[in-house]
This record gives structure tokens, sequence and C-alpha cells, in this order.
């Protein structure tokens, strides 16, 4: 089964207790505040007008940061969470410049940083079949968990029951390939700073594409380089032996010119 | 015996100026090591959540990598085509690139969160990742350098064995090595494949890979010149002149598949029309191409130029800085834009760059002193030119002075680039970032939203025997439905997770009246006080 949250803009009253319940669980310092995203804050409300945005790491189906990773500190959980390893990170932060979303966060007052996000409070909740602090906090019902397939038609539910409440996209479907969280909104998401231009392919396709071709690519290229040699080495070969009157050892071993 | 300061000269030769400034800034150096590890990266750079790779990625790393590409392509020339003349060149080169690989190593130990872990991609694999691919072909290829480099050390202290050995394992080296080099130098073009949408379009392209690796390979040409005429200044030793020239038509042709192949691919993107905006970006991508790539190929490709060693120099310094700003403007100018925030790098970055760049200079020296790694014969062949190219009398004051004049306008350029660049990107970050905040921005069905509000239920806590009566807290009392502010009270104390153990520590009649817990709201300010006289408010 895959989960994912819903969260519904129209319905969020702001009250940040999704925020606070994020620190609570997740044992982080209170001082950096709830207005944005850090490496101490992994669920912020943005204040958007009278619009608070409750942001969080979108969860991809096929996340990037996973992706690029090289030494597989993210990885996709078969729920959906997706999680952080720290004992493997080497502290590249590659994954911050995949990210589409701009989600992984960094410790920058640390001297042996770590990368920070949200995981969805797996290895706590969501693996023993319980829900994230900050879907059970929200007073609002503004933020919910669930399956991803039935938050999904939940979504279309709402926007096809109250037309004029919403405008009529469930961000997440398709960005990015399709996250585990979604969301609903009154207003354009462009306006409340949601990346809008995002690829509907998932972006790990976009390097794995050049990446799958190098195996070719690098035979065909060693054996010319190898053929290159041969050719030019037995000419030189020939051209010595000539040189050398008869020494009919044309095909021999190289004579180390090095 | 030599004594410890003649000893000391032997190996650093006489006090000067650069030698000073290198101590310097080494010095400085340490100090920022110090600020790195033990205050971390928020302290001893600019970088940031909006802004993570910067100086040490795009001018350490990826111009690191690209200027050591001379390695791979002249010992590829030697032993793979056979073109034995550049024996003599592949010495040096092969040294640089050494060298190039090791600092790499250094630089990513600053720039690394956990250094330690440096090793982790042997055992923990994600075949996926371009930067593991990196990663794995940085290690092998400077293995296979160090194992290039290795017979001139089994030279220098007469191992015969040895030398024996790697020679007859030579060209499997080389070739190994080509492909390596092929794998990395693309791969690091590769690494911003992913950054679709976050690089400015002027560089953002699928075709990145060839891009890094024809420019790593004019750029490995440029450096193999570019080293040839210092160590000459420095040594006295030198290269033979038609050697680097003909190094100097490679570039050319190099550069010249580049310049089409970006122009083609800006013009089937639609991006062509955005290199005659004035635009920041549009600005660094002229210095780029316009004093990188054009010039340098025009100069390299006019004879008179070539065959002046100071206007063959001056074409090689410029493929260079060509190159350097190439991959800054990935690196820094490309990403800024969507970052919605701006990098310049902080002092001790530079610092860190700086002195890692003059370590590269110290030991090359130090390894030329020591290593055979200019070859004897030539030492001494200081004319390397024809003198009948040499221009004579008033003609060849004319001629001295046109260089340096052509040298003093382009300084000029470079360092209004440079300028540019720096206001540019000091003045970017304002006038940015969201529009969103606009009070347009009202949503009219938000109003009805704190009707939605499902406060938790009543709670009782638990009753103290000294207590007049027990408490039980209303959300609906406490909590304004139409500006809620959870952390008011759960700010630490009051949990919001696990229902029924909401406190931590107690609710206790001496914490209340210590001002804690409720108390510090209900003071006598903020809401009504506690005293001996209202208990029955609460305790009912």
């Amino acid at each position: 089964m895959k989960v994912g949250i819903l969260t519904d803009l129209t319905k969020c009253v702001g009250c940040e207790a999704c925020v606070w319940a994020c620190k609570e669980i997740n044992e982080l310092p209170r001082e950096d505040g709830a207005a944005r995203l850090s490496g101490t804050t992994w669920t912020a409300i943005e204040r958007h007008g009278n619009v608070n945005v409750r942001r969080q790491c979108m969860h991809c189906e096929e996340p990037a940061c996973a992706s690029v990773c090289p030494v597989a500190a993210f990885q996709k959980t078969p729920e959906g969470p997706v999680i952080y390893l720290p004992d493997r990170c080497m502290g590249c932060r590659y994954c911050m410049i995949g990210c589409p979303f701009g989600m992984p966060k960094y410790e920058w007052d640390k001297p042996l940083p770590l990368v920070r996000k949200c995981i969805l409070c797996y290895e706590t909740r969501v693996k023993n079949g319980g829900q994230p602090a900050c879907t059970a906090a929200c007073p609002a019902g503004a933020t919910i968990f669930g399956e991803r397939d039935a938050l999904i038609r939940e979504a279309r539910r709402r926007i096809e029951a109250e037309p004029g409440r919403y405008v009529d996209h469930v961000y997440g479907i398709s960005e990015a390939g399709g996250t585990s969280v979604l969301y609903l909104s009154g207003v354009p998401f462009e306006k409340l700073g949601f990346r809008v231009d995002v690829r509907e392919d998932p972006y790990p396709k976009l390097t794995w594409d050049i990446l799958s071709k190098l195996p070719s690519v690098i035979s065909v290229w060693g054996v010319s380089l190898l053929g290159i040699w041969w050719i030019t080495h037995r000419r030189d070969d020939v051209a010595e032996a000539e040189s050398h009157g008869h020494g009919g050892s044309a095909a021999g071993p190289d004579k180390d010119r090095h | 015996m030599t004594t410890g300061a003649a000893k000391m000269e032997r190996w650093f030769g006489k006090f000067t100026f650069w030698k000073a400034l290198l101590g310097v800034t080494i010095a400085i150096a340490l100090y920022a090591a110090y600020v790195r590890f033990f205050h971390g990266l928020g302290a001893s750079t600019n970088l940031s959540d909006q802004f993570p790779w910067g100086l040490w990625i795009g001018f350490d790393m990826l111009v690191g990598v690209a200027l050591a590409a001379g390695g791979f392509v002249i010992a590829a020339t030697v032993h793979v085509f056979r073109i034995e003349k550049y024996e003599e060149i592949a010495r040096p080169t092969i040294l640089t690139a050494f060298l190039g690989y090791l600092l790499v190593i250094v630089a990513l130990l600053f720039d690394l969160g956990r250094p330690w872990n440096i090793w982790h991609p042997i055992i923990m694999w994600n075949p996926h990742s371009v930067m593991f691919e990196v990663g794995w072909c940085v290690m092998l290829y400077t293995t296979v350098l160090a194992l290039e480099f290795s017979p001139l050390v089994f030279e220098r202290f007469g191992w015969k064995m040895p030398l024996r050995l790697v020679q007859r394992i030579y060209t499997p080296l080389v070739i190994a090595g080509v492909l390596l080099s092929t794998m990395h130098q693309s791969s690091l073009g590769t690494l911003y494949v992913i950054a679709a949408g976050k690089l400015h379009p002027l560089w953002y392209s699928p075709w990145l890979p060839v891009y890094f690796f024809l420019t790593a390979i004019a750029g490995g040409l440029a450096m193999t010149i570019f080293e040839s005429y210092m160590s000459f200044r420095a040594f006295g030793k030198r290269l033979e002149a038609d050697l680097l020239q003909n190094l100097g038509r490679c570039a050319v042709v190099v550069l010249a598949v580049y310049a089409m192949w970006k122009a083609q691919d800006l013009l089937s993107r639609d991006q062509f029309a955005t290199i005659f905006q004035v635009t920041p970006e549009s600005v660094m991508f002229w210095g780029e191409i316009g004093l990188g790539v054009l010039l340098p190929m025009v100069l390299f490709a006019t004879p008179r130029v070539r065959r002046n060693e100071n206007g063959l120099f001056f074409a090689a310094t410029l493929t260079i800085l060509g190159l350097i700003v190439n991959r800054l403007n990935v690196a820094i100018t490309g990403m800024s834009a969507s970052s919605g925030t701006s990098y310049f790098p902080s002092f001790l970055e530079i610092v860190v760059t700086a002195s890692i760049v003059g370590a590269g200079f110290t030991v090359f020296a130090l390894a030329v002193k020591f290593f055979p790694v200019f070859p004897e014969a030539h030492a001494p062949a200081a004319a390397a030119l024809p003198a009948a190219q040499k221009p004579e009398g008033a003609a060849a004051a004319l001629a001295r002075s046109r260089p340096a004049f052509g040298k003093a306008v382009l300084a000029g350029l470079w360092v209004l680039l440079i300028v540019g660049f720096v206001v540019v990107a000091a003045t970017r970050g304002e006038g940015r970032i969201d529009t969103t905040t606009a009070e347009d921005l009202l949503d009219p069905k938000v109003a009805a939203r704190a009707a939605d509000l499902r406060l938790p239920e009543d709670y009782t806590f638990p009753q103290a025997e000294s207590s007049p009566g027990p408490v039980t807290f209303s959300h609906e009392t406490h909590v304004d439905g139409s500006q809620p502010r959870c952390a008011t009270c759960h700010n630490g104390t009051f949990r919001l997770q696990e229902a029924g153990t909401p406190l931590r520590g107690g609710l206790t009649e001496e914490r209340i009246h210590r001002g804690d817990l409720c108390a510090s709201c209900h003071n006598g300010k903020d809401a009504f006080g506690i005293d001996d006289d209202n208990c029955s408010t609460c305790h009912r």
C-alpha cells in the first residue's frame, strides 16, 4: 500500500500544530520558528496573503534525491516515504542540487552536518501502521494521511463537489512523475510559491538516459582505441623491422619505447 | 653535507614576494580549515540551503578536473596514436594531472560535510547516481595517474624491476586512463542535467556531458602550452615550439566543434535570442564564449600569433580562463536566478581555493627539481623559436609593444567582466523572490475555515492531593478560532503528541507559582493572574 498526505490549503488555519508536532516527535530545536523550512524545521507554514501553505518534502514517487545520492543515503520505502540514512551520507549535497522542489536542507551551523528533511515519520509511525505526527496534530482536517490512491480520489471528489472553492488541479498527481504529498488550493499554485514548471517525467530519467548509455559508448570507444593502437603499433614495428634490414620479427613483442 | 639553511634553499629556492604571499595564504587557509571543521560550513562559506554548491565545487572540483585533462589527451597522443614526438610533453602533463586530481580530493575534504565518509561509494553503491560514477572514475583514474607517473620515481631511485613492470602495462594503463577520463570529464556535465529548470537555459542542455568533455580537451591542450611557458620562466626548461603550436591548432578544432555544437543546440532549443538580451547571464556567457572560445580560436588560427611564443601563451591563457568561466557559469552564474538568493564566495572560500592552487604550483616546482620531469636533452634548448621569425630593430619594438597593448586591453576586459559579475552577484538577491505575499492574494473561501476547526476534547488533569479541585482545560476557551497559534502553549512543555500525557514533568502547584505552565500566560497581564482568591475559576 502506498501512502501519502493530502493538504487542503483552503482549510488550513495556520495554527502551526503540524510544525510543532513535527519538532516534538523528531526532537528538533524550536528556535528556528515555523515560517520556513530549514535543517531544524522539516515542515513549515508559509504565509502568502491570507493563505497558509504548509510545506514539507513531497516524497516523490521517483525521487531525484535517491537517484543522485552516490551512497544511496536516500531511499524510497515501499510504503511511500523517502527516508534518509545518515550513517551513509558523506555530505556532498548533490541531493540539494537534484531535488526539483529544493526540499533537502543542511545543518550549516554544525561542524559535521547532516542533510535534513521530512521523512514522513517512517520509523516512528508509518512503518507500524500509524500516521505522521503532523497529520495527527492538525485540528482543522486540512492535512490528512491515507492511501495515496484514496487521497487522489478524495481530492477529485472535493473539487467536483465545490468547483468554486478550488483551482482544478491536484498538485502532486503528476508533478515530477507524481508525489506522495498532494495539495489542493483555492488560488493558483504559482502564486503560492509552488514550482509549476516542474517536469511531468520523473527527474531521475534525465540523468539515467545519459548514464545508461555509458557502457555502450565506453565499449565502442575502448575497442576503437585498441584498434588505433594496434594499427599504429604495427606500423611502427614494420618500419623498425625494415630499417634494421630484415629483422624478421616485425610482429614481435613491443621493444618498450617508453 | 649541506647545512639546514642551504638545504632549505636548495628545496625552496630564494625568498621571493610570491613565496611570501603563498605562505600567508596557506596560513589563512589553515585558519579556514579550523573554522570549517570546528564551526561548520555556514561559518566558513557563503553557502546556504538555496545555494548548496559554490566556489569549492565550481572551481576546485569542476575546473580542477577539467584542467587536468591534458594528462589523458597527451598520454593518448603518445601511446595510442603513437605520435611519439609528444613523449617529452607527456611527463609534465601527467604530473599536472596527477597533482590536479590530488588537489581536487583535498578540496573535496573541505567541501564534503562528512569527509571521513568519502570512501563510502566503494561499498555503498548507487549505480543510478552520476556522482557515484564520477567518484569511482576519479578514484581509479588517480590510481592510473599515479602509475603513469611512477616510472619517474623508479628512474630517480634506479629501481629497475618495478620500472619494467609498469612499462609492460603502460599501454593498457593509458587506454584505461582515456576511458575513465572520457567517462568522468563528461559526467561532471551530466551532474547538472538533473537540475532542469534550475540551471539557466544558456547552459542547461542534455548535451552538457559533450560540452564538458570537449572543453576539457581544449583546456587540457591549453594547459600544456601554459605550463611549458611557465616552466621556461621558472626553471629554464621548455618544450619544442612546433609541438606546442600544433597543440594550439588542435585546440582550434576542438573549440570550433564545441562552439558549433553549442550554437546549433541553442538554436534548436529556441534560446538563441537569449544571448542577445542584456542580462547578467548573457554578459557572463559572452565573457566565456567571446573571450574564452572565439578569441583564442582566432589567435591560435593566426600563424603570426601562433608562432610567437607570447601570442601562443596568451591564447592558451584565454582558453584556460574561458574554461574556468564556463565551469563557474554552470556552477554559480547559471544557478543564481533560480535559487532566489545571491551567492558570492566568502573570504575563506577564496583563500582555501587560492592556497590549493598555490600548493599545486609549489608541489609542481618541487617535483620538477626532484624528478626527471623535463627531459634533460631539451633543458638548454631555450632558443625554441627559429631566429628567422624574430622581428628585428624597430619592428621588434613594435611587435613587443603590440602584444603588451593587446594584453592590457584584454586584462581590462576580464577585470570588467569580473567586477560586473561581482556587482551583479551582490545586487541580484534584491527585488527577487516571491511576490506572493502581495495583498491581492486573498482567498475569499478562507474566512469560512475557522468553522472547520475541530479542537481536541477537553482534558481533565489528574488531581493532586493538595488540590482544591480538578482542573479541566478546554481548547474552546483558549483558542482564537480566526487566528489559532498552537505554539503559544505547545512550546515544548505542553506536548502535542501522546494524548493523555501532555506534560513533561507534571503539573504541580510549585511550577504554577514559579510562573511556569498555565502561569506563563495567566500572569495578570496576558491573561488573568492566579492568586489565592480565584482558585475556583479553574479548580472546579
